[in-house]
C-alpha cells in the first residue's frame, strides 16, 4: 500500500508538468517549421503596459507568419531577466525584442546572444549594448510634457507656488529617471519646490503610502507626480483618500488609472503607445530577419495626454 | 528549542531512511520523466546550448539550497540567506567599482562579511535560544539593509573591465565545455558532502536535528555545532551573491530576493526534512534540478507564467507528501478517503 501510494504521488508529480504544458500559447503552433522565431522579453508580465506590447507584437507576428513567444520574469529582477534571455537564445530564437530592466546588467547577456547570431531590437527601454533599433517613448520629453500639463492644471486652479512630490520607481531605471528629470527641469524653472523623490519600485500600495506621507507632511503641497503605472495609481489613490484638491499627474494607461481620471483624483496621465512598440517592433524584426532596411535606429513611439473631464 | 519534542522513535529508524535515500530515488525518477517530456514537447530543450545553460541556471539555487539543507537538518531554518546573497552582491560590486579594489580581495572581504552574518545567526540560535525563524528573520532584514547601505541606496555602476576575470570565473566563462559556475557548484558539493557524511561536524548536524537533548547529553558541543551550520549556509549564500554580481556585472540591491525560500523548496523536494535529522545533499541537488528543469522546460513548452508557479508549488507539496508516505509505514488509505 505504501509503495502504491508513493508511486501514485510520483505519477501526480509528473502529471502536474503536463498540466503546465497543456495551456501553451497557441500563437506559436499553426506556423510552419521554417518560420523565424521572434521572442519578446519584457521586464515582467504584471503591468498592462507589457500586455499591450505583447498584443501589438503578436498581431504583427501573426500577420507576417513569424513564430512568436512572449517571456518575462515574474517580478522585475536583473538575474531572472538574464536567464530569460539565455533561455530564448537556447530555444533558437532568431530575434529578441527586449525591454531592458537595467541597461548595464543585461548587456553582457545581449552581447552573448548577438555572438550566437541572435538579432536584438529594444522596445520601451534600451540597454547599453548596441542593437538594430530601439522603439521607445522619448521619456525626457514625455516628462517635460507631464510638467507643462501640471503647470496648466495648477494655473487653472489659481496656484502659482507650493511644493510638489514625486513618486519614482527606482534610481537605476533610465526610462523613469528620464521622466523625472524632464519633469523636474520644467517645474523647477516655473518656481515650484520639488520634495525629495520617494522610490517605490512601481508598487502601487507602497507608492500610495509615500504619496499620502507627502500630503500629510506638507501643508502647502499642490501637486503629486508618478513616473510609472504603479506609482501613478498610488498617487491617485492617496489624493482620493485625502479628499484634498491636489493636482495628480502620472504615467501610463490602465483600468485603474482610467478610473482615477474619471473621478478626478488624477488630472492627467501620459499614455505611452505600448501596442505600437510591439507592433512596429515585430515589423522591424521582420525587416531585419530578411536583411531589409530597418530605418532609423531610434523610433519615438510618442505619448498622448489623457485628461480627466472633472 | 522546539526540537526537544521530537519523538525518540526517530532516532531508531534505519540508516537508509534517516538519510532519506528513498526520496532521492523517487524524485530522481520524476526528474528523468520530466526531462523526457520537455524534450518531446520542444526538441531544442535537449540542445547542448540549453543543457549547458540549464546547468548554469540550477547552480545558484543548488548552492544556496545546500546551505539551507544543513540548517534544516539541525531542525532550524535560515531565512537570511537570500538577503545575504544580495548583501554579498552589493558589497563585492561596491568594492570593485567605488573602491576600485582588486576582485580577489573584494571576494575575500565579501565572503568574510557573509560569514559574519552566519556567525550572528548561529550565536543567536545556539546561545540565546531564539527560534531560528525569528533570529534569521531579523538578520534577513538587516542584511538587506546592509545591501542598500553599501552603495548609498543605489545600485552600483558596471564593474570595471579589470574584473572580467571575475565575471568569467563566476558566470560567463567555460572550462571543459561547462560554464565555470557549474564547476564551482560541483566543488562545493563535494566539499560539503564530505563534511556532512564523513566528519564529526556532519554527525553532530544530524544528531542535533534528530534529538537535541540526546545530542547534548552525549557530549556534542551544541553551540559550536549549531553555529557552524549557520556559517556554512551564510558562506554558500555569499558565493551565490558573487555569482549574481558576475551575472549582472553590477551590484543590485534586490538581488537574491526570496532565494531563502527557493532554497527550502529545493531541499524539501530532495527529501530534506524540515523537522530535522534527515536529508542528503544529493537530494538537494536533485531538488534544485527539478526546480530548474521546471522553470526552463515550461518556458520552452510555452506555458504561461502563472501556470509555472502553480506547477512548482504543487511539486513542492507532492514531494513532501511522497516523503511522508514513504516514511510512515502505516498509512491507512481508507482513513484518508473517509476524511
Amino acid at each position: 500500500m505504501k509503495k502504491l501510494l508513493s508511486l501514485l504521488l510520483v505519477v501526480m508529480l509528473v502529471m502536474s508538468v503536463f498540466a503546465g504544458c497543456a495551456e501553451s500559447d497557441a500563437t506559436a503552433s499553426d506556423v510552419t517549421k521554417e518560420a523565424k522565431l521572434v521572442y519578446l522579453i519584457t521586464m515582467d508580465k504584471m503591468d498592462q503596459h507589457w500586455v499591450n506590447v505583447d498584443k501589438g507584437a503578436s498581431v504583427m507576428a501573426a500577420g507576417l507568419g513569424l513564430k512568436y513567444k512572449w517571456d518575462a520574469p515574474d517580478v522585475k529582477d536583473n538575474a531572472k531577466q538574464i536567464e530569460a534571455v539565455n533561455n530564448a537564445v537556447a530555444d533558437n530564437a532568431d530575434l529578441i525584442l527586449l525591454a531592458a530592466n537595467d541597461p548595464q546588467a543585461i548587456s553582457e547577456a545581449v552581447k552573448n546572444a548577438k555572438a550566437k547570431g541572435v538579432k536584438i531590437i529594444y522596445v520601451d527601454s534600451a540597454a547599453n549594448e548596441p542593437a538594430i533599433a530601439t522603439l521607445s517613448t522619448n521619456n525626457y520629453q514625455a516628462g517635460a510634457l507631464a510638467a507643462t500639463t501640471m503647470l496648466d492644471e495648477l494655473a487653472g486652479a489659481g496656484m502659482t507656488s507650493g511644493k510638489i512630490g514625486i513618486i519614482g520607481v527606482n534610481t537605476a531605471t533610465n526610462s523613469t529617471m528620464d521622466r523625472e528629470n524632464g519633469f523636474r527641469a520644467v517645474v523647477e524653472a516655473a518656481g515650484y519646490d520639488i520634495l525629495t523623490t520617494e522610490y517605490k519600485d512601481g508598487d502601487a500600495a507602497a507608492s500610495q503610502e509615500s504619496a499620502y506621507g507627502f500630503i500629510v507632511g506638507n501643508e502647502d503641497l499642490v501637486g503629486l507626480y508618478g513616473t510609472n503605472e504603479g506609482s501613478t495609481v498610488g498617487v491617485g489613490n492617496a489624493i482620493k483618500a485625502s479628499g484634498k484638491s491636489i493636482i495628480g499627474i502620472g504615467f501610463d494607461k490602465s483600468d485603474a488609472i482610467q478610473g482615477l481620471l474619471n473621478d478626478g483624483s488624477l488630472k492627467a496621465a501620459m499614455a505611452q503607445n505600448p501596442f505600437t512598440m510591439g507592433y512596429l517592433g515585430v515589423a522591424q524584426a521582420y525587416a531585419a530577419l530578411n536583411d531589409e532596411s530597418t530605418g532609423p535606429a531610434v523610433i519615438d513611439t510618442g505619448v498622448a495626454v489623457l485628461r480627466s473631464n472633472k | 528549542m522546539e526540537n526537544t519534542q521530537v519523538p525518540v522513535r526517530q532516532k531508531q529508524l534505519r540508516v537508509t531512511s534517516i538519510r532519506g535515500m528513498g526520496q532521492v530515488i523517487s524524485v530522481t525518477a520524476a526528474l528523468l520523466v520530466m526531462t523526457v517530456i520537455f524534450g518531446i514537447i520542444n526538441p531544442s530543450f535537449f540542445s547542448s546550448d540549453n543543457m549547458t545553460n540549464l546547468l548554469r541556471q540550477v547552480v545558484p539555487i543548488m548552492i544556496i539550497g545546500m546551505g539551507q539543507s544543513f540548517v534544516l537538518i539541525t531542525g532550524g531554518i535560515d531565512l537570511s540567506i537570500g538577503s545575504v546573497a544580495g548583501m554579498s552582491c552589493m558589497i563585492s560590486a561596491t568594492l570593485m567599482t567605488a573602491a576600485h579594489m582588486n576582485p580577489i580581495l573584494a571576494c575575500i572581504i565579501t565572503l568574510i562579511a557573509a560569514c559574519m552574518v552566519g556567525l550572528v545567526n548561529g550565536l543567536l540560535v545556539s546561545k540565546t535560544k531564539l527560534p531560528a525563524f525569528i533570529a534569521t528573520l531579523g538578520t534577513m532584514i538587516i542584511a538587506r539593509g546592509i545591501a542598500q547601505l553599501a552603495n548609498g541606496n543605489l545600485n552600483t555602476d558596471g564593474i570595471p573591465e579589470a574584473a572580467d576575470g571575475f565575471k568569467n570565473l563566476f558566470y560567463y566563462g567555460k572550462t571543459f565545455g561547462l560554464y565555470n559556475p557549474v564547476w564551482i557548484g560541483i566543488i562545493l558539493f563535494a566539499i560539503f558532502t564530505i563534511i556532512l557524511s564523513k566528519t564529526t561536524t556532519g554527525r553532530h548536524t544530524y544528531a542535533i536535528g534528530s534529538n537535541y537533548e540526546a545530542a547534548k547529553l552525549s557530549g556534542v558541543n551544541v553551540v559550536k555545532a549549531e553555529t557552524k551550520v549557520y556559517i556554512f549556509s551564510a558562506f554558500l549564500a555569499g558565493v551565490v551573491g558573487l555569482m549574481l554580481t558576475a551575472q549582472s556585472g553590477m551590484g543590485t540591491m534586490n538581488a537574491g530576493t526570496s532565494y531563502e525560500l527557493n532554497a527550502v523548496a529545493a531541499s524539501v523536494i530532495g527529501g530534506v526534512s524540515t523537522m530535522g535529522g534527515q536529508g542528503l545533499l544529493i537530494g538537494t541537488v536533485i531538488g534544485s534540478f527539478i526546480w530548474g528543469v521546471l522553470n526552463n522546460g515550461l518556458q520552452f513548452a510555452g506555458a504561461p507564467l502563472a501556470l509555472r508557479n502553480l506547477v512548482i508549488g504543487v511539486v513542492v507539496i507532492v514531494s513532501v507528501l511522497i516523503d511522508r508516505v514513504a516514511r510512515s509505514g502505516n498509512v491507512d488509505l481508507k482513513k484518508w478517503l473517509k476524511f
